[in-house]
């Protein structure tokens, strides 16, 4: 059957892109826009590894169709990186805390992350838990991701703390 | 095979779309996943994403929630606080950002969480079709279904007095996990006794189940020890557990007891 143009602002860029009937936003991203940041584990919403944001907030792209989504706007890790190259404060800390080993799970836990902490800068252990738990990772153990996103709210904190001062 | 994705504005334009060999999504967090992987049997699937059925209204103690509202958004509201417990433990943000409470009426079991609450809650539920509009008890729809063409818009159901409401999901870990067991009881006691009790468990039979018989084995009875533990007992009377890849029928059978006493007692 006829493919439908779906238009998305993705990483604050506009895109189009030709959607199958009931392509899913995670094979359109990768497939049609080459976004491929965003993985595909399961296909069936019980891995978290396509996990992005869609109007903000964290969603599994796997489970939505793109062409319900029509002028939305999507992030992914690609957006969520500086425009210079250099790591955000989340990157940096997986990097230094070991938090990601193959790094599959990576994209999809970092998104779920960036959501949690510009819902809350200031996050407990239990908040990370709660924010991460739809992502599943066979490498880590998971306690290095959370130590990570925890420390890199705290120099996020710090880094607004030095420019407001 | 899926030939045609329908994104209606209005419930007029669903109702529509709903011919022929239609399946309706809600956050399509069932239907994606076979579209994904399976050759589906059905051509079209009607999205009601767009259809304007989202949204909270509390009027005079009633809660009126669009069928589209997603689980995320119902534990975010402070109007449903009672529901945030269920919500916590209710998969994970990423799938509770598509879930909708209209939608998780039609998941099978272990699954349907909400469903099980909408049961113990005395829910109405009100379906749109080609015939007009229509208001049905939850406890019909869960195990009979709507008709074909048919779309639910709207689910209703009074906000439980502070105190009356227990609910507990036995999980294989603390988030993120469907259910084993869970218990979700609206329970008012008055002059030290159960004047009136609904109690609905879930994991513990093909759809969500109402336990008149621990309703029964509780009325008249104050909410302690003895009697709980009778009444958890008595839930097992109109269990029918089974397997999945979560536990055996024989775990569930042997924990819901145990959990049962846990939720009323709030141990």
């Amino acid at each position: 059957m006829r493919s439908r143009v779906v238009e998305l602002v993705v990483n604050g860029r506009n895109r189009e892109l030709l959607a199958r009937p009931g392509m899913s936003l995670l094979a359109a991203l990768r497939e049609r826009l080459g976004i491929t940041s965003p993985k595909r584990g399961c296909d069936v919403g019980s891995c978290g590894a396509c996990t992005v944001l869609l109007d903000g907030k964290p969603v599994l792209s796997c489970l939505v169709p793109v062409e319900t989504v029509d002028g939305s706007a999507v992030r992914t890790l690609e957006g969520a990186m500086r425009d210079d190259g250099t790591l955000t404060e989340l990157q940096q800390a997986f990097v230094e805390g070991f938090a990601t080993q193959c790094g599959f799970c990576t994209p999809g836990v970092i998104m779920a992350a960036e959501a949690l902490l510009a819902a809350d800068p200031d996050p407990t252990r239990e908040d990370v838990v709660r924010a991460i738990s739809g992502s599943t990772c066979r490498c880590t153990g998971y306690t290095a991701i959370i130590d990570a996103v925890l420390d890199a709210a705290a120099r996020r904190r710090e880094t607004k703390v030095e420019v407001a001062s | 095979m899926l030939e045609t994705v329908h994104v209606p504005e209005s419930v007029d334009e669903a109702v529509s779309a709903l011919r022929g060999n239609a399946v309706v999504a809600g956050g399509g967090t069932i239907v994606m996943g076979l579209v994904n992987t399976t050759p589906v049997p059905f051509t079209d699937l009607v999205s009601l994403r767009r259809a304007g059925l989202s949204g909270i209204r509390v009027e005079g103690g009633t809660a009126i929630v669009g069928a589209t509202t997603t689980i995320e958004e119902i534990g975010a509201d402070e109007r449903l606080a009672f529901l945030s417990p269920v919500v916590d433990v209710f998969a994970s943000p990423p799938l509770r950002n598509l879930a909708t409470i209209g939608g998780n009426l039609f998941v099978p079991q272990p699954g349907g969480d909400l469903a099980v609450c909408l049961l113990a809650l005395g829910a109405d539920v009100v379906i749109a079709g080609p015939d007009g509009v229509r208001t049905a008890d939850v406890a019909e729809v869960l195990d009979e279904g709507i008709r074909t063409g048919e779309i639910v818009t709207e689910v209703r159901f009074p906000v439980p007095a502070e105190g009356t409401w227990f609910y507990r999901k036995a999980m294989r870990r603390r988030f993120g996990s469907a259910t084993i067991v869970s218990i979700a009881a609206v329970v008012v006691v008055e002059r030290g006794v159960v004047s009136s009790a609904r109690i609905a468990l879930g994991g513990a039979g093909s759809r969500p189940v109402r336990s008149r018989t621990a309703e029964f084995a509780l009325a008249g009875k104050p909410l302690d020890r003895a009697s709980v533990a009778a009444a958890a007992t008595a839930a097992l009377a109109d269990s029918t557990t089974f397997d999945d890849a979560y536990a055996s029928a024989w775990y569930r059978a042997r924990v819901l007891p145990v959990h049962f006493r846990r939720a009323l007692l709030g141990e």
